[in-house]
């Protein structure tokens, strides 16, 4: 039914660990305060350009395998190559049930009736894959044996699904001639096969190499045999990612829905799909049009949110061979759509009616259902007969870590796991659905524990209503976050840009993007692209950065942008593979220094006039296409075209990006180190060259007010202290800047005037705050880099300090106020005064929860429970220490920030808490304070000492006082969580740690019992 | 004389009259027999482990018999009465529920304390009404939105109701409400008949030791009520004044540490208020004596719960301190206090929106702020402006909604004759250059 599904973020708490720092020393177990191991989630913090994150490639492990293996074994699999129509993978096959007509409103719009002759049929196509059949008469191609069958998916403007299978379209490769044909003949064969399996068997013959009688022994190097056959097609089609798909009328054969398969036919086969119009086309005869103008629009695609509950048991994770599903929550939204036209639950048992995965869900609906023998569940696909299985994967980048996934099959839809869009795209602190929704939509969902889970499906129909809604709200979540990150249109997007199929994206690293536009390239120019074996080289030097001129700059910074840095010199410069020279073929070509350059690592290209390079041409393409997008972006008044304009534009400034990336990465397809290198070098040189130039010109010897100086410069900007004293004034001249700088460089290069900081905190390489000014009447934000504020170690405490004292500083000018701020949030955090969802730190776990059994010490419900005295020497100098100093340094200089902050009166008074457990705790024994002067009382059960009667009034309304604050907050945070629930006569019973207040209500709860405990001693109060 | 209906020429003008012998004479205070009736406001063993569901679950579970009562007397006997879970679509029927109000705009602790929100202090505002707001009426176990003829601004979180209508198929999830209704006013003791006339007095909202304390005018009163101002007349009848109700907020804001009240000889009972040294949820518990080290010697001097429920010669008066009139302010386009009075007693409920927006104990077992006795006299204390009305009830029930002005900005008190449940305000004008307001200390 649907043609995207989405998969909930499913329960990540469950991997993630919570962790609070306690005293060791309070504990029985000695190893309490070590920080729990664990894998980073977010790649290096410093990591914040795309240019970086796509240096750190990724690369999937079970692309290619290129198991040398024995020619034996590729006979053998040449003979079973013949049975592959009927098994393509073993069980992968069976039974698929029929379609079956569910509610009128959730059917898609009823097929027209079709006149194959006379009606053309266009759609857009989401996804492209192949299988073996055979072949179709009168469709072009091999007319024996199996034949690759190209499908695609789509949908019309009115809705209708489409399935196309085009006919006709045989894999190849390439290989060189071998010496002795003339250039004249040809230089490279074009070895075609029968079937893309046999490209890899194809290849390795060739590489072997065989004796042909009379000539010697010869071994061919294979070109572009590692090239996906959909994505061969699609280059050869001019098809791209998302694009849509005209079939012309006369050039198709309509598949009949109410033909069944008895007879057949090769004429007039039976359709596979559940889609409502399948139809036979050869590759010659589609028309394939570029996303562009009236081709840019969206068809009505309809996406599925989907959640499952699973009833566990206490303390154990779901496992799909005990736990039964026992509600799936159904969304189906529109593309382009407001609210989801299907709401639905499939519940076990009753369920009183509603008014109104992380790769998680759907492998355990599948295991389930094969642990329950369900013969005809796994037929999720399009492909009617098509097992859904689940394969493990393994998934590494620089970016991401080391990831197992679970791959599954569902033919015909795309998955889309919000988690990992989530995961590559954001840099958040939790990545639980819960944090994710409400950084983004301010939106919550109650957090319902599985064991809980369990209970209400155990108890009646109202409970499992109650849990439905639950549910529900897992499905709706996703598909609002869908909407409001515009994933599905940045996408569709960025595949329509790239050329690839929409599920790539997911499912593969950035490199498939750039073969794919290289090999569009490659073929307009006769040219094919060789086969990279990998493996490991020179690292070579990345880009610098001015050394900073760390301090608090009280006047206006300019900063001076190159804009799209790496593309622009790759362009400048014609750097790329096809015009990479080297001094043997300067010699032989006899090569004049002028049509040639020497980039400044050394490394020889050829210039644009003797030839253009494919690199800088995918660029020029590109660039010029996003120029073209943020042009119409600025015309467009419909928002939903907005949108579309405004991921196309983005898309394309990452493929840019992108290029730079591909040449550089090591692993991968065609890494190329002089083009990299040179790259880097030509950058370092310039960002040099722009120092100088702004420190030459602006000085007082050339009638300037002051002498500029370059108090930092980082990879494609450079911070210019002008020495004016106003916005407006450093604004004119970094514009004035940009301009002089830029043409002193080759085009297209350029240095922009972007923004002005003022004021300026320079911390270090790489981490500086300032507020943002693109006009000189107001300021648009305050800018960080590279301070703490969104690491994931660390605990909200730190992030809320940083960020409030950066405000105190740079917002309200106030240094002095910051430091005020940090020494009382220090004095805070020693006295206990400190709120302990402040101090939770993540942790995302590798390892299985068994092996932190008996750590609960670090649990902050425990410790909140029980007293246990939070570690705040731990906290202060882990956690607080550095980045404080970080950034009062510049401020205070470095030993006095030291001393200031972390030596000062406010560190010297401690509270010091006593724990319900440990120990000690039993030979104790309790006796009450004096409320005012705390010395000990001699009788249990009074509130103050003879002393302090005489004040008693005055003590006794500085307690009632603070039982007002507690009473407030405790009745603000209950009622908030009611209201979150969307339910006022049932108990909350969220458990959602990521909650801001989820620790608060739990602490008020119990401060409201002491100090009520408290006001008790002063006795009844009326007489 | 200034309050008895029916003065004895005799009595009158005394002051201006030579010295006699007749100055010897006593008055003495009026007695009057005194039945507190707010033990179920005191709380004991205080417990903060439980949620405020079970507060809501009594409140629907003690008011639906009446509710339907109510419901099957306005749109007859055999009208049906669904739940939520029965509900059909198309078919006409009552649903009963608590009312729910989602506001946009009522401000949340979570978008407060929240990381993103910390930046951005959201505006304070008087009033959360907002065009989005909506109505959700929620039974035992679901919830369902009410759209049609229910005023959502006139509306408040809280109060059960029974509503008429029916869920379109055409729009599942809505209720398109025809009608509604509340419980009936419950039933009155009768009011017994006084031989004489009786006073009571309602001040609140001193605010003494705050910027606006109204010093002279607050003397005036204590010395009105104490008997030591006007002539002979007027003290007599200032003896008929039999207590004192001080309807919160005796101190202010800004106030540390005061005693007041120090001298007392007529029966003073003090309420705690928003602004006094009381806890914040309600009921707010009595003021604690240590804080009136000597009026705590008079035995007439009595702190009492908010809201207060206690009968005078009969006479059944409860009242509160004002924090529910002001919630119901802030969070509908409801300003007049006797109206939202008025709505009080006809949603049979004195502080409907605790606990969403009004602080409050989670109740486990009951909810005492039900209205199961129809009061013959109800108060509100800290109001803008004194205003009196006589509701009348369906079975003969007649009851005096007064709202009692903050005395600091009006030096107003009110005062009611238990006889007769007349009520006057009574202003102390200090400021003798603007005689505009006819003061009934001048009036002869």
């Amino acid at each position: 039914m649907e043609d995207i599904s989405l998969t909930a973020l499913s329960e990540m708490s469950k991997f993630s660990k919570l962790t609070v720092h306690v005293s060791s020393s309070m504990m029985n177990f000695k190893n309490s305060t070590a920080p729990v191991s664990s894998l980073q989630l977010t790649a290096d913090s410093t990591a914040d350009d795309s240019r970086q994150q796509v240096e750190s490639e990724s690369k999937r492990f079970d692309d290619d395998d290129e198991d040398p293996s024995m020619f034996e074994a590729e006979l053998a699999l040449l003979d079973e190559v013949e049975n592959e129509m009927k098994d393509d993978i073993p069980d992968a096959f069976g039974e698929g049930p029929e379609s079956e007509s569910s509610n009128s409103k959730w059917s898609r719009p009823p097929v027209p009736d079709i006149n194959p002759a006379k009606q053309k049929i266009v759609f857009q196509q989401i996804d492209v894959d192949y299988y073996t059949g055979r072949h179709f008469p009168g469709m072009p191609g091999s007319k024996v044996g199996p034949v690759p069958i190209i499908r695609m998916y789509g949908v019309t403007m009115d809705g209708n699904s489409v399935m196309a299978h085009i006919h006709g379209y045989a894999p190849y490769f390439f290989i060189p001639a071998q010496p002795g044909f003339k250039e004249e003949h040809c230089r490279a064969f074009q070895i075609t096969v029968a079937l893309p399996r046999l490209i890899a068997p194809a290849k390795r013959l060739l590489e072997q190499g065989f004796t042909c009688p009379g000539y010697s022994q010869f071994g061919f190097q294979a070109y572009e045999s590692n090239i996906d056959f959909e994505i061969r097609f699609m280059v050869d089609a001019d098809v791209v990612g998302c694009n849509w798909i005209e079939v012309p009328a006369g050039k198709y054969h309509l598949r009949d829905r109410s033909h069944s398969d008895s007879n057949n036919d090769p004429k007039n086969p039976a359709p596979v799909s559940r889609c409502q119009i399948e139809l036979d086309v050869s590759w010659e005869d589609f028309i394939s049009h570029a996303p562009e103008g009236e081709w840019s629009v969206v068809a009505p695609f309809r996406i599925l949110s989907f959640d499952i509950e699973c009833a566990g048991r206490k303390g154990i994770f779901p496992e799909p061979d005990k736990d039964p599903v026992i509600q799936i929550a159904n969304m189906v939204i529109k593309q382009g759509d407001k609210d989801p036209f299907v709401r639905n639950v499939f519940t076990l048992n009753t369920c009183a009616p509603v008014v109104g995965s992380q790769n998680f869900d759907l492998p355990y609906l599948i295991n389930r259902a094969n642990h329950l023998k369900v013969s005809n569940f796994n037929f999720l696909g399009r492909i009617k007969n098509m097992k859904s299985v689940i394969k493990e994967s393994m998934f590494q980048s620089k970016q991401m870590g080391k990831r197992e996934n679970k791959v599954i099959n569902i033919e015909g839809r795309v998955q889309f796991d919000l988690l990992q869009i989530l995961l590559r795209d954001y840099k958040l602190r939790s990545y639980t659905l819960n944090a994710v929704s409400f950084h983004f939509l301010q939106e919550q969902k109650e957090d319902v524990q599985h064991s809980i889970i369990t209970d209400l499906q155990n108890g009646n129909d109202q409970t499992r209503r109650r849990l439905a809604v639950y549910c529900l709200k897992d499905a709706i979540l996703p598909l609002r976050l869908l909407d409001k990150l515009m994933c599905v249109i940045n996408y569709m997007e960025m595949a329509r840009v790239t050329g690839v199929p929409l599920p790539y994206l997911l499912s593969r690293g950035q490199q498939i993007k750039v073969i794919s536009q290289l090999l569009r390239k490659a073929k307009l120019q006769d040219l094919v692209i060789p086969v990279h074996k990998v493996d490991t080289g020179d690292e070579y030097e990345g880009a610098t950065v001015i050394e900073p001129v760390k301090g608090y700059y009280n006047i206006p910074i300019a900063t001076l942008d190159f804009s799209s840095l790496y593309p622009s010199i790759m362009m400048a410069h014609n750097l790329c593979y096809t015009t990479l020279l080297n001094q043997h073929v300067i010699q032989k070509e006899g090569l004049s220094p002028d049509e040639y350059i020497k980039t400044p690592s050394g490394n020889y290209f050829i210039k644009t006039s003797k030839r253009k390079g494919l690199l800088p041409e995918i660029l020029e393409a590109l660039l010029s296409a996003r120029k073209k997008a943020k042009a119409d972006l600025k015309k467009e008044t419909d928002p939903f075209k907005q949108k579309v304009l405004d991921g196309r534009q983005l898309a394309l400034k990452i493929s840019a990006n992108s290029v730079y990336g591909f040449t550089g990465a090591q692993v991968g397809k065609l890494p190329c180190l002089e083009i990299s290198q040179s790259v880097t070098a030509f950058g370092r040189m310039m960002i040099e060259q722009t120092k100088n130039f702004v420190e030459e010109k602006y000085t007082v010897a050339n009638g300037y007010k002051y002498d500029a100086k370059v108090v930092y410069g980082d990879t494609d900007s450079v911070m210019c202290k002008f020495g004016v004293e106003t916005v407006a004034d450093a604004m004119e001249l970094g514009k004035e800047a940009a301009e002089y700088i830029s043409a002193k460089f080759v085009n297209p290069i350029k240095l922009e005037f972007e923004k002005v900081y003022f004021p300026y905190l320079l911390i270090n390489k790489k981490r500086y705050a300032g507020l943002y000014w693109t006009n000189p009447a107001k300021h648009d934000k305050m800018d960080c880099k590279g301070i703490e504020t969104v690491r994931r170690d660390n605990s909200p405490l730190v992030a809320n300090l940083i960020n409030t004292c950066l405000q105190l500083i740079l917002i309200d000018r106030d240094p002095d106020g910051a430091v005020e701020y940090a020494k009382q949030t220090i004095s805070d955090l020693l006295c206990n005064r400190i709120d302990i969802s402040q101090l939770v730190i993540t942790k995302e776990l590798t390892k299985t929860d068994d092996e932190y059994a008996g750590k609960q010490a670090h649990d902050p419900i425990y410790v909140l429970e029980n007293n246990v005295p939070i570690d705040t020497k731990y906290y202060l100098d882990n956690q607080l220490s550095k980045p404080l100093l970080r950034i009062f340094e510049p401020i205070l200089g470095e030993k006095k920030a030291e001393s200031v902050l972390l030596r000062g009166d406010h560190t010297r008074t401690k509270t010091v808490v006593t724990s319900k457990v440990g120990g000690l705790m039993a030979f104790t024994q309790k006796k009450d304070k004096c409320v005012g002067c705390k010395t000990t009382l001699q009788e249990n059960g009074i509130a103050v000492c003879k002393y302090c009667k005489p004040k008693e009034s005055e003590i006794f309304q500085k307690e009632i006082s603070h039982l007002h604050t507690l009473e407030e907050k405790f009745s603000r945070l209950w009622t908030q969580c009611q209201r979150c629930q969307g339910s006022l006569h049932e108990d909350v019973l969220c458990t959602s740690r990521d909650c801001p207040i989820f620790y608060m209500r739990k602490k008020v709860q119990k401060d409201l019992a002491d100090h009520d405990k408290l006001m008790e001693r002063f006795g009844n109060p009326i007489w | 004389m200034f309050y008895s209906t029916d003065p004895k020429p005799s009595d009158v003008g005394g002051l201006l009259t030579e010295p006699s012998n007749k100055s010897l004479i006593t008055f003495d205070r009026t007695c009057c027999a005194y039945e507190n009736h707010s033990e179920k406001y005191m709380l004991k063993n205080r417990n903060f482990q439980r949620q405020y569901a079970h507060l809501y679950a009594k409140r629907l579970w003690s008011m639906r018999d009446n509710v339907t009562k109510a419901a099957k007397s306005k749109w007859g006997k055999d009208v049906k009465i669904r739940k939520l879970h029965e509900l059909q679509c198309d078919e006409k029927c009552v649903i009963i529920g608590t009312l729910f109000k989602h506001m946009d705009l009522k401000p949340s602790i979570l978008k407060e304390i929240s990381e993103e929100h910390n930046l951005m202090p959201q505006p304070i505002r008087s009033n959360y009404v907002d065009e989005s707001d909506k109505l959700i009426l929620e039974d035992e176990l679901q919830r369902i939105i009410l759209v049609g003829e229910l005023d959502v601004n006139k509306s408040v979180t809280g109060a059960i109701i029974a509503v008429y209508g029916k869920e379109p198929e055409n729009s599942r999830g809505k209720f398109h409400v025809e009608d509604y209704c509340f419980q009936e006013l419950p039933k009155q003791i009768p009011r017994p008949t006084l031989k004489e006339d009786k006073y009571i007095a309602f001040i609140s909202g001193l605010e003494i030791g705050g910027k606006r304390e109204q010093t002279f005018p607050l003397q005036l009163f204590i010395d009105l009520v104490t008997g030591q101002v006007g002539d002979m007349g007027q003290q007599e009848a200032s003896a008929s004044i039999v207590r004192v109700v001080v309807a919160g907020n005796s101190l202010s804001v800004d106030t540390q540490d005061k005693e007041s009240f120090n001298k007392a000889c007529v029966d003073v009972d003090v309420m705690s208020g928003e602004f006094d040294p009381a806890n914040y949820i309600l009921p707010q518990q009595p003021l604690h004596r240590c804080m009136f080290p000597h009026a705590s010697k008079y035995e007439t001097f009595t702190t009492v719960t908010n809201p207060y429920d206690f009968s005078l010669d009969g006479v059944r008066i409860l009242g509160t301190s004002g924090q529910p009139l002001h919630d119901i302010m802030k969070y509908s386009t409801l300003e007049d206090p006797v109206e939202i009075m008025e709505k009080c007693l006809k949603w049979g409920h004195i502080a409907p929106t605790a606990p969403d927006t009004l602080g409050c104990y989670p109740y486990f077992e009951d909810d005492p702020f039900i209205l199961d006795i129809c009061p013959h006299i109800f108060f509100s204390g800290n109001q803008s402006q004194f205003k009196c009305n006589t509701m009348k009830g369906p079975s003969g029930q007649q009851v005096l909604e007064i709202s009692v002005p903050r005395f600091c900005d009006t030096a107003t008190c009110v005062l009611v004759n238990l006889k007769s449940l007349e009520c006057q305000p009574l202003q102390f004008q200090t400021d003798f250059n603007l005689i505009q307001n006819e003061s009934p200390e001048v009036d002869k």
